[in-house]
């Protein structure tokens, strides 16, 4: 944090910056309450998708860039805003679509929802382990209940293992912030706060990479993710691969990238490593899958395998400051925007069909039902797999290049064989979408909040191949990461 | 030209919103495509041409990163324009109505804006993004429509391009990356990357790097030996529009990619790479004709003999870059007049063999005979289009064959011998198999056929016409080949 910007402010006159947090956390006790008169479920979803929005403008609104208050803790600046407004719309996002599978207590889904929201506009500007960490836990906590809202025992299953996980890697997570106060003396990020690489400093790396990474769901921290995205609702495993992770990833890139700068070597050959193997492990697996739910859920891990190696590309530079770094980051900024879409989406296209664990087998011949929907959920697919014309294919041409940039041409030669494997299994989708007939008796669920949001969110994909042409005002937030 | 590529891409996304009369649509758009394209080359390309690019253009879209829309015709570009046109609309007008569902034509159109795109781009990245674009409807072409295994196949397909693909997109990040180092500019132009003085500069590792994404990409989509397997599956499962357009539209990308990329840093390439080069192209050319000998159906047949025509290209610009002078002129005209020809003459054979099957319900030799008899117009054809393939003068074929045969003895010596074996096996399965299927005694099992309608017979004499006047008078798109190596070498 350099001194200049440090317009330090502490007190009751700090409350201003936290306006849209006070006022989404306002607005979920009042659905909570409203909940008691048993309202109209979908009254409760527009309230909540209007609130997200207006806490959006707020934050829009209400974060002076470049300051930081109660010294270095939280720092207001571009990056944080981009990301907090992301996941924003990630929440958004499942409003809508979530009502199918709400049967009962809907105020308690939707006020959860605000409050995670909360949590993640925390996260996303917090410059000090510990805030992360208490802002970190408040989304654990509120998915957790977010993932139990289901019908079945099935579903708890997952949501207790995604629990029990959760809460070991919430331990890893402290003991590596000890472990980073015992050499730096301080909790806060930042460029200088470690001088030297030292057992602690290693110690450190490891336990946080442990306690975040289970969250972005990277090999070998992946397993629970398969079983909870499978075992939830299509909209709550919509918002933990999309918006949840895209928490995961702000905060790793804070952590690593700032705390562990001295030590830069070993977080390289960190991520390499985790890279490389969440990638390939992510994409063999789904290879096999014929669980549509599973297939998705491991290309997700296969997609936190492409996101880290920004990561990587960054430690090899060894200076965060350097164009290749600026570009590595940006290039992960723009991926995690166009992520939410299309992962979001693709989980929720799968609510057009009526049961659960949705198998290939079940949408076959959706093209001839609603050809609409399969060409949306197709573009989806195709983002995914990294074709042109979806803001995927920016997405991952922007972060090949950074790889290449940074001179690891071999680790983007793995990571393009891999994006090259991955197009089997999203085209296997695709084949049975246009390619079989529809099982008998098979009738999809076609009403609005299943349309709506794939269009949408198809849309917004071929629309963000478009946003490369400002994608130089991304690198230039990406410069904010510093403070 | 970049209008009429502008009206592909209109006439495509509103080829989506047309539900009744789809097919007329799209058959009179790329209709108007076509004028409009021979117009151009009238305009721009007739006499005057000397070299260079022709209607020139570049739009900074992202000054900082170097993104740029830029586009330019050479006369070899402005070659193969006509023949995607052609070939697109071909593919369009043998489909029977009521036959395929309504996408299907929108996915031809598509292919043709992706192939349009691939011609006129002049920086890599949109390239690039048509490269692929082609990639998808042709895909979802042999998915939705294709014949047994479909499923297998086309992902098949899909896969084997895309990794070709990807290793192209790592080769054009390898030369953007060396090019900022270099000079500081960020810039996907390839008037900038692909210039021999700087390609030079690149360290040894990273430019055969580059090179070999390239060629990758480049010869699997033509497709060369050994990366040629997903090519007789994939012939076979697609229906017959989309066989037309992968022999005459995708193997012109991969001609294209050796032409009109590559061509002009020649001297970065080495002999070692053109020596390869050349020893593929036999290797292709005697082992597709082996190939195709073997194979029962005449589909799978022509799909071999499509390579095999492909292997010419392949020697081609392998020995006309290591030669010079007139030799080389004549190899490397000759071998882009081989694309031309080999996309008509692919067109006009597999057209035939369509309609033979559809009149007769099966399309290997041993279960056809004599069709002569019931069919006289359409074996005729069929005879025409087999006998263009083994490069009898006087048809399109010849040209390209006979230049490259003469110009390719001095790089190769006493190889050529290979080559010529190879012709002669090519023209040996021909001719057996139009005597096999056409000729001799009646086979009765089949039954009343019918000939050609008259609608038929119109799109087929067309296309016959074109290889025809193309055969007696090559210097219609001969001479701005010629201009065009000329203004390289």
């Amino acid at each position: 944090m350099s001194s200049e910007i440090l317009a330090v402010s502490t007190g009751l006159h700090a409350l201003v910056y936290f306006v849209p947090v006070i006022f989404l956390s306002i607005v979920g006790f009042i659905i909570l309450a409203i909940g008691t008169r048993n309202p109209d479920k979908t009254i409760l979803s527009w309230i909540t998708f209007f609130t997200l929005a207006a806490g959006g403008v707020l934050t829009y609104l209400f974060t002076p860039l470049g300051t930081s208050i109660f010294g270095g803790t939280l720092v207001f600046n571009s990056f944080g805003l981009y990301f907090a407004l992301i996941m924003i719309i990630s929440s958004m996002f499942i409003c809508y679509p979530a009502l199918k599978g709400l049967t009962a207590k809907s105020e308690i889904f939707y006020a959860t929802l605000l409050f995670v929201t909360v949590g993640m506009i925390l996260a996303a500007f917090s410059y000090n382990l510990i805030t992360l960490f208490i802002s970190f836990e408040a989304v654990s906590i509120g998915t957790y209940v977010l993932a139990s809202f289901g019908k079945s025992r099935r579903n708890l299953e997952g949501t207790v293992k995604y629990f029990f996980t959760g809460t070991i890697a919430t331990a890893f997570v402290l003991l590596g912030s000890s472990f980073f106060y015992l050499d730096t003396g301080t909790f806060n990020l930042s460029i200088l706060a470690a001088s030297k690489a030292t057992p602690e400093i290693s110690m450190a790396l490891i336990f946080l990479i442990v306690g975040f990474g289970f969250k972005l769901a990277v090999f070998p921290m992946h397993q629970w993710a398969i079983d909870t995205y499978d075992g939830t609702e299509n909209s709550v495993s919509a918002f933990l691969s999309a918006g949840s992770k895209v928490l995961a990833y702000v905060v790793i890139l804070k952590v690593f990238l700032l705390g562990f700068s001295s030590d830069f070597r070993d977080v390289y050959y960190l991520f390499v490593i985790l890279s490389v193997l969440t990638m390939t492990y992510g994409n063999i697996s789904a290879l096999s899958q014929n669980n549509l739910k599973r297939l998705l859920a491991y290309s997700s891990v296969a997609q936190a395998g492409y996101l880290i190696l920004v990561l990587a590309v960054v430690s090899s530079t060894g200076n965060i400051t350097s164009g290749v770094a600026g570009l590595a980051i940006a290039s992960g900024m723009f991926y995690s925007l166009v992520y939410i879409f299309m992962k979001g989406g693709s989980f929720i296209a799968l609510n057009s069909v009526n049961h659960e664990s949705v198998e290939l087998a079940d949408v076959s011949g959706l093209a001839r039902k609603s050809p609409a929907l399969a060409v949306s959920f197709a573009i989806l697919l195709l983002a995914l797999a990294g074709i042109p014309l979806t803001g995927g294919f920016f997405a991952k041409y922007l972060l090949f290049l950074s790889l290449i940039e940074g001179g690891l041409w071999w680790l983007a030669v793995i990571a393009i064989l891999n994006s090259a494997i991955s197009v089997f299994y999203y085209f296997r989708v695709i084949m049975y979408m246009f390619g079989r007939d529809p099982v008998d008796g098979q009738e999809f669920d076609l009403t609005g909040s299943v349309k709506v949001p794939v269009y949408a969110s198809a849309s917004i994909t071929v629309v963000l191949s478009l946003m490369i042409l400002w994608f130089p005002a991304v690198i230039n937030i990406a410069s904010g990461l510093f403070g | 030209m970049l209008l009429i590529f502008l009206l592909t891409v209109i006439f495509s996304a509103l080829s989506f919103a047309i539900n009744g009369k789809r097919r007329i649509f799209a058959i009179v758009s790329s209709a108007i495509v076509l004028i409009l394209t021979i117009a151009y080359s009238l305009f721009r390309f007739h006499g005057t041409y000397a070299s260079g690019f022709q209607s020139a253009a570049s739009y900074n879209l992202v000054p900082s990163i170097g993104i740029t829309f830029s586009l330019g015709v050479s006369g070899f570009s402005d070659a193969l324009l006509l023949l995607s046109a052609i070939v697109i609309l071909i593919s369009l007008l043998i489909t029977e109505k009521n036959k395929f569902g309504n996408s299907l034509y929108s996915y031809i159109l598509i292919a043709e804006t992706g192939l349009y795109g691939i011609l006129i781009s002049r920086d890599f990245l949109f390239f690039y993004i048509f490269w692929e674009v082609v990639l998808i409807p042709v895909y979802f072409i042999i998915a939705q429509y294709g014949g047994k295994n479909k499923d297998s196949v086309s992902l098949k397909f899909f896969v084997y391009t895309h990794i070709g693909s990807v290793f192209l997109l790592l080769s054009i990040f390898t030369v953007y990356t060396f090019h900022y180092e270099a000079t500081k500019i960020f810039t996907f132009e390839m008037s900038q990357l692909m210039v021999n003085r700087y390609i030079s500069q690149i360290p040894v590792f990273w430019r055969y790097l580059a090179f070999f994404g390239f060629l990758l990409a480049f010869l699997v989509k033509m497709p060369s030996f050994p990366v040629h397997s997903w090519l007789p599956d994939t012939y076979d499962a697609s229906p017959y529009p989309g066989t037309v357009i992968l022999a005459g539209g995708l193997s012109l990308m991969g001609g294209y990619g050796l032409f009109g990329i590559l061509m002009p840093v020649y001297s970065s390439l080495g002999s070692g790479i053109l020596t390869i080069l050349i020893y593929l192209g036999i290797i292709s050319l005697l082992y597709f004709s082996l190939a195709a000998m073997m194979q029962q159906s005449l589909k799978r047949m022509m799909a071999y003999a499509s390579a095999g025509a492909m292997g010419f290209v392949t020697l081609s610009f392998g020995a006309g870059l290591i030669e010079t002078g007139y030799q080389a002129t004549l190899e490397l005209a000759g071998g882009m007049f081989q694309i031309v020809a080999h996309g008509l003459i692919m067109a006009l054979v597999f057209a035939s063999i369509y309609l033979i099957r559809q009149n007769t319900g099966h399309e290997a030799v041993h279960s056809l005979g004599g069709i002569f008899r019931e069919a006289p117009m359409l074996s005729s054809f069929l005879l025409a289009g087999l006998l263009a393939s083994l490069g009898l003068p006087g048809l399109a074929g010849f040209i390209g064959e006979f230049s490259i045969l003469v110009g390719v003895f001095g790089a190769i010596g006493w190889l050529i011998i290979a080559v010529v074996f190879s012709m002669i096996i090519t023209a040996s399965y021909h001719i057996w198999a139009a005597q096999r299927s056409l000729y001799g005694p009646y086979n009765e099992n089949l039954g009343q056929i019918h000939d050609v309608t008259g609608y038929q017979f119109a799109v087929l004499m067309g296309t016959l016409i074109v290889i025809f006047v193309l055969g007696i008078a090559p210097n219609l798109i001969y001479g701005m080949l010629v201009s065009y190596v000329g203004g390289i070498i």
